[in-house]
């Protein structure tokens, strides 16, 4: 076998842990002879005293390649190293050959002055413990380790990183720098370094097919976010004002590098608002003037940055239709001076139903419209959605089904749920489609026997404009206003055994209060039921008998 | 053949009837349940105060008090201006310093409402042979008038307790509770009045 200093050195190089190992070997093997091939092609073709430049500024080898323009998952490859380069330089200066080579294996040590360690995969936790991953590949088992211990249950990702901006002021004066010294050279001419990979976009070129790999699906456009926030204590303000106020924007873009061909270069070069902006305002500077405000070369830096690793699900909803058989019931949560009004709220018996099935961290209730506690939702139902903020698991549809079930059989049959289902963002527009038509049904008291021509003379009328104001009930925290309403038709169903009791049906437009439209409210709504017939009217009991809108029907 | 297509149609028709059928049964009340006169919509949603004698003898005004702060004024059935046997002939909101039909309050915080003192006018009422002024009773922001009332005096000799209300206040929480105690309560009130 080979000699014993060469054994020590690869034992060194492949990882401790058993576990680890089988899943780098593994990995590796993802990487075929072609990906190697290819880097070994690429690096080749690099100018030589431009890298050996680039590496004496204390740039580790991923910068360079991305500098250089490089894309592609050979960030992945862990063979990855200032090493590689050597065959660039080494095959230049046969004379220095040893000496060089073992300068070149220093640098594997210091941090990158341009990525401050990023690209090295070495960074320090949240509990300020440096950290150095060997390679791309360990530092996925990180990750994926954190994504399986909290338990979420994902069938794709997204990976989101957000970088300190002094590493975009270090690219920028790398880059001033090689076009002084090397802008008039033939391989410069082609424009390699105005196509340059941002350090974000590189991490995620190295990072995700091992995540890929070791979480079993791919990454793209996910509504699970894996978020790695990088920041550095010596990170200054950038001089352009532009990106402290776009520094906090996020786009909604996809960053998607499952797919890696040309097609996707626009949506990679500016996967960021923040660092869009940092490069106008980088290029909008003239290349004199720069030269007093960056300095080179770079300043060393000996503290690697604090990474934050944050995996979220963006929100989840569910939509559907409830029905309501209470007249103690509140629509949402309704608590003055810390006692509850009504014995129960539609918003948590559903809630409470969802979110635990899910993990969720916590829920939130959205209604088309609502109606009064003593007022009972029936027939069709009222659409409703409940948002469910960083899922960790997504159920299935018969599990939904089974949610349903569970809420219809309470035993206190409060609240009811139809047609309960995970919807996407179309579920919002839907809910939000313009003002749907209420049909309800009013017990009513007349203050005199209720007559035939009575029944006649509500049912003639049609689309009939009221003019409403404020309710005295509501007047203390909605402005006084006139509101022009329509009651569309009305229908008078006679009760046995009553002559002043009757059963109004009716349906009206939306925004229209029935009870003041009953009882005319002090004469503030007119015309009014009582108005109409001529005598007083009261309302006993109030129920909603359907929501005229599209959504959540059964099919 | 049969045509499934119709049968699948009558299928659901007859399950939207049923479910009309038994939204319909939740629908109906049960007779034996319901009171032979409901309360109205006053005793259900205000609590009534009286304010007799206020500043004159004979002056009995109402303060009804809603459970979200707002009291509505009026003139109580014992109001001195009832005793003219031509009743109210008009009401005239231009008193005081300015036209308390005019003032319009807008928005949630009700702005531009006038701020009045429990003896503040309101309004006069005239009769054929005198003219009553009515005050607010209790301190606070005047929301609105009653201003029917210039189209149609008349509605206070009919119905004087509710379309025939004359204001509606909005006091503070403390100015209420000041006033509170030199009100009557129905019964207190009823007594008082032998009525």
């Amino acid at each position: 076998m080979a000699n014993a200093n060469t054994n020590n050195t690869e034992a060194e190089h492949v990882s401790i842990d058993s576990e680890a190992a089988h899943v780098i070997s593994a990995v590796e093997e993802c990487h075929d002879d072609d990906d190697v091939g290819a880097l070994h092609d690429v690096v080749q073709g690099l100018p030589s005293h431009a890298v050996k430049d680039l590496l004496s500024v204390g740039v580790c080898t991923r910068c360079i390649l991305r500098l250089f323009g490089i894309r592609g998952n050979i960030y992945s490859i862990s063979a990855i190293s200032p090493s590689i380069l050597n065959s660039v330089i080494g095959e230049q200066r046969h004379g220095e050959d040893i000496s060089s080579n073992s300068k070149e294996s220093e640098f594997e040590e210091v941090l990158c002055a341009l990525c401050l360690g990023i690209l090295q995969f070495t960074y320090c936790d949240d509990k300020e413990i440096p950290v150095k991953k060997e390679s791309a590949n360990d530092m996925a088992v990180a990750i994926s380790e954190l994504v399986k211990r909290e338990g979420y249950q994902i069938d794709s990702f997204s990976l989101e990183v957000s970088v300190p901006p002094i590493i975009l002021e270090n690219e920028h004066s790398v880059r001033l720098y090689m076009k002084r010294k090397y802008g008039t050279e033939p391989w410069f001419q082609g424009g390699p370094f105005s196509q340059s990979i941002s350090a974000k976009d590189a991490l995620k070129f190295s990072l995700a097919k091992p995540l890929e790999t070791l979480l079993d699906c791919k990454s793209g456009i996910s509504n699970f976010r894996i978020g790695l926030t990088f920041s550095h204590k010596a990170s200054k303000v950038v001089q352009s004002v532009a990106v402290s106020k776009q520094g906090c924007k996020r786009i909604k873009t996809g960053n998607s590098i499952d797919s890696l061909d040309d097609s996707v270069a626009g949506d990679i070069k500016c996967s960021d608002l923040a660092d869009a902006t940092v490069e106008r305002s980088f290029d909008g500077l003239q290349d004199n003037e720069s030269s007093e405000c960056f300095k080179f070369p770079l300043q060393k830096v000996n503290d690697a940055c604090h990474l934050v690793l944050l995996c979220q699900r963006t929100p989840i909803y569910f939509g559907g239709r409830y029905l309501k058989y209470s007249r103690n019931v509140s629509q949402t949560r309704w608590i003055i001076d810390d006692e509850r009004m009504g014995e129960a709220s539609v918003e948590e018996i559903i809630g409470s139903n969802i979110q635990p099935l899910c993990q969720g961290d916590n829920y939130k209730f959205h209604a088309a419209g609502r109606e009064d506690i003593d007022v009972r939702m029936l027939g069709s139902g009222r659409p409703f959605l409940v948002e469910v903020q960083n899922a960790h698991r997504i159920p299935s549809e018969a599990f939904v089904r089974e949610i349903e079930t569970n809420i219809n059989n309470l035993e206190n049959k409060l609240v009811g749920v139809k047609n309960l289902k995970v919807v996407g963002i179309e579920g919002w527009t839907m809910m939000r489609e313009g003002e749907a038509e209420k049909q309800y049904a009013a017990l009513v008291w007349i203050s005199r026997p209720l007559e035939d021509v009575d029944l006649d003379s509500i049912s003639s009328l049609k689309d009939m404009q009221i003019l409403q104001g404020t309710p005295i009930r509501v007047l203390h925290r909605r402005s006084p206003l006139q509101r022009e309403k329509i009651i569309h038709w009305m229908k008078i169903e006679r009760i046995g055994g009553s002559s002043q009791y009757f059963l109004l049906h009716l349906c009206t437009q939306a925004g229209t209060y029935i009870k003041e439209f009953v009882h005319g409210d002090l004469g503030r709504t007119h015309p009014s039921i009582g108005s109409i017939l001529g005598c007083r009217a009261e309302i006993l009991q109030l129920d909603v008998t359907d929501v005229k809108m599209d959504c959540f029907l059964t099919e | 053949m049969k045509d499934h297509s119709v049968d699948h149609t009558i299928n659901l028709e007859h399950e939207q009837e049923q479910e009309q059928d038994s939204l319909h049964r939740i629908l109906v009340p049960d007779v034996r349940d319901l009171p032979l006169t409901p309360p109205s919509a006053i005793e259900s949603n205000f609590v009534s105060y009286f304010a007799p004698d206020f500043t004159k003898p004979g002056h009995d005004q109402y303060v009804y008090r809603h459970a979200n702060g707002l009291c509505v004024i009026g003139l109580a059935r014992t109001h001195v201006a009832f005793k003219d046997t031509s009743g109210i002939t008009a009401v005239d909101f231009n008193v005081g310093k300015s036209d308390r039909s005019g003032i319009k309050v807008t928005g949630k915080r009700k702005k531009n409402a006038q701020h009045f003192e429990s003896n503040s006018a309101l309004c006069k009422v005239n009769t054929d042979d005198a003219s009553y002024i009515v005050r607010c009773c209790v301190k606070g922001s005047l929301l609105e008038v009653n201003d029917r009332l210039i189209k149609q005096p008349g509605l206070l000799n009919s119905l004087a307790d509710r379309e025939g209300y004359i204001a509606i206040i909005m006091p503070k929480p403390a100015d209420w509770l000041k006033v509170k105690g030199s009100l009557l309560g129905l019964e207190e009130y009823k007594k008082l009045r032998e009525c």
